[in-house]
């Protein structure tokens, strides 16, 4: 009886011992929201996990969302009890606005819900200077009024005044005090609308100093347009004369699209 | 004189189909573009031919229902009406085989919401009247009053 | 009787062609009779090598998978270089262009993002997102 009864324990003991023999990877948070300074060039994520289970972890894979996200691990094993970081490195690049990327960690946890997190790096990036729009243009012959590109500064950066420069003598710019705080107006004039001309113009803040930061917009008068030539107007007849051909023979592709 | 009533219950059910297919054509034909576009989701056509037919169906299907109501070029309106259902339910069915994810646009917009079984469904019905008309139309003809 | 079913059929075939005409001519300018206009930014490879030469393509992958092979004709903008890439788009477009930006397949998002961007901060009219990307293209090379 004492026998059995000690058998009987110890089969339980090795089941539960079964039960907890797994490897638990523990993420302190799987989201991070970052905001970067209008002068970083990178905005870097750190995602701290903690072995909680008792046998060793390993990171199969670690793989980020697009390419201009890098994401590193400190140890590819991560032993019980052990705690890391997987970094996550988004590079700016030119982009604005509330920008998700992701990274998506596989590891060799056997439970299928465990084995894959996504961990998701969110950031908020407001630029130096946010302007609209990107390019001006005037049609061939059209009057030479000036049109107006907006240029919002970001509050952080303190900007007084903003220097515009044309790439070719063909478009005057000058710089207004735009309706809001820290907002420009930017009045662009070409000097002729009867050739075609391109021009690049380069906005210069004057904060941050020494940055060598600036901005660019075109400014264009556009070739004459082409005549349109082919207006869209089929003859009824040749309508007549499709539908009746298909009515008559089942043959197919009257007219395909593959051109 | 009376009539008997199947002839009268046969009017009626003329008169119904002949008023859907009016009705269908309507909506189709202030709507062109839409039909078109509708025809086109169901990638069977190519376009041009699409929009052919978009401008042409609607006053067809419109000028059958005319005729099942007032009985003029009876049974060339139903001849059409049935062989158009047939092809209307042909192409359902082909759209849900691939796995298009389409609005059936025979009632034009007004059954965008509609799922398959249910545009089938009526379809079938107007089917099986459409069917009913013509065996009755044949069968009276051949009656001699 | 068939006969005359047929015979009726014909007529009606025949009489509905006049309404259908009158109304293909009311219509005539409000219709695109060779191409399906795209209902939303997606463009097929098929419709947009129907544009013929008004077609701007914009490829908006990373650099080094422009540099190994890219659509014929095709500017690169990316996210990463945008500042630095777009002056060439803006010097290349006209209003009557129509600009159609690829990534790499279906599901990259790439394109979408570059669409977006050239419509509000160039304000581009025209902007469209080549469906498949990419991959679409190889498939539909010919």
């Amino acid at each position: 009886m004492n026998t059995n009864f000690s058998r009987l324990i110890g089969i339980l003991a090795l089941a539960a011992q079964a039960q907890s023999a797994r490897a638990e990877l523990k993420w302190e948070q799987t989201s991070v929201d970052l905001r970067p300074g209008f002068n970083d060039k990178q905005a870097v994520a750190h995602f701290n996990y903690e072995n909680v289970g008792n046998t060793p972890v390993h990171f199969k894979s670690v793989h980020a969302s697009c390419g201009c996200t890098t994401a590193q691990t400190q140890n590819e094993q991560v032993a019980p009890g052990q705690k890391g970081e997987i970094t996550a490195t988004f590079n700016i690049g030119g982009r604005t606005g509330t920008q998700v990327k992701t990274v998506t960690v596989q590891t060799d946890d056997p439970d299928p819900a465990r084995s894959t997190t996504v961990l998701t790096l969110k950031a908020v990036i407001t630029p130096l200077l946010e302007i609209q729009p990107a390019l001006v243009y005037w049609q061939n012959g059209e009057e030479r009024k000036p049109k107006v590109i907006t240029a919002k500064a970001n509050k952080d950066a303190a900007i007084k005044k903003l220097d515009v420069a044309s790439s070719t003598p063909d478009f005057t710019a000058k710089v207004d005090a735009g309706s809001a705080p820290n907002e420009f107006r930017i009045s662009v004039q070409p000097r002729d609308t009867s050739k075609p001309v391109y021009a690049t113009l380069t906005i210069k803040p004057d904060s941050p100093p020494n940055t060598g930061n600036t901005f660019a917009v075109a400014a264009r008068v556009m070739p004459p347009a082409p005549t349109s030539g082919t207006a869209v107007t089929p003859s009824s007849k040749a309508a007549v004369s499709t539908i009746r051909h298909d009515l008559a023979t089942p043959a197919p592709t009257a007219g395909s699209p593959r051109q | 004189m009376d009539l008997p009533s199947r002839d009268i219950l046969w009017r009626i059910v003329a008169l119904i189909i002949g008023g859907i297919f009016i009705y269908a054509g309507v909506i189709k034909a202030m709507d062109p573009v839409a039909f078109a576009n509708d025809i086109d989701n169901y990638k069977i056509l190519p376009w041009p031919l699409v929009v052919r037919l978009a401008f042409y169906l609607p006053w067809l299907e419109l000028l059958c229902g005319l005729a099942l109501i007032l009985r003029f070029f009876y049974r060339g309106g139903l001849f059409i009406l049935t062989g158009l259902t047939f092809v209307f339910i042909a192409a359902s069915v082909i759209a849900k085989v691939r796995g298009l994810d389409i609005t059936c646009g025979c009632f034009g917009h007004a059954s965008k919401n509609w799922n398959f079984s249910g545009h089938l469904a009526l379809d079938l019905a107007i089917l099986a009247a459409l069917s009913a008309l013509w065996i009755s139309n044949r069968t009276s003809a051949t009656r001699k009053l | 009787m068939k006969v005359s079913a047929v015979r009726q059929a014909l007529l009606l075939i025949a009489l509905a062609f006049v309404p259908a005409i009158g109304e293909a001519i009311y219509f005539r300018n409000k219709i695109s009779w060779q191409s399906p206009v795209p209902a939303s930014e997606l463009v097929t490879v098929d419709q947009a090598r129907s544009w013929g030469d008004n077609v701007i393509w914009v490829d908006a992958r990373p650099d080094n998978e422009f540099e190994r092979d890219h659509i014929p004709g095709a500017i690169l903008l990316n996210e990463d270089r945008w500042t630095d890439l777009l002056p060439q788009l803006l010097g290349q477009w006209s209003p009557e262009k129509k600009v159609v930006v690829y990534c790499s397949a279906q599901s990259c998002n790439a394109s979408r993002e570059v669409a977006k961007r050239l419509r509000d901060e160039a304000q581009l009219r025209n902007v469209f997102v080549l469906d498949g990307g990419w991959e679409e293209w190889l498939r539909n090379k010919r």
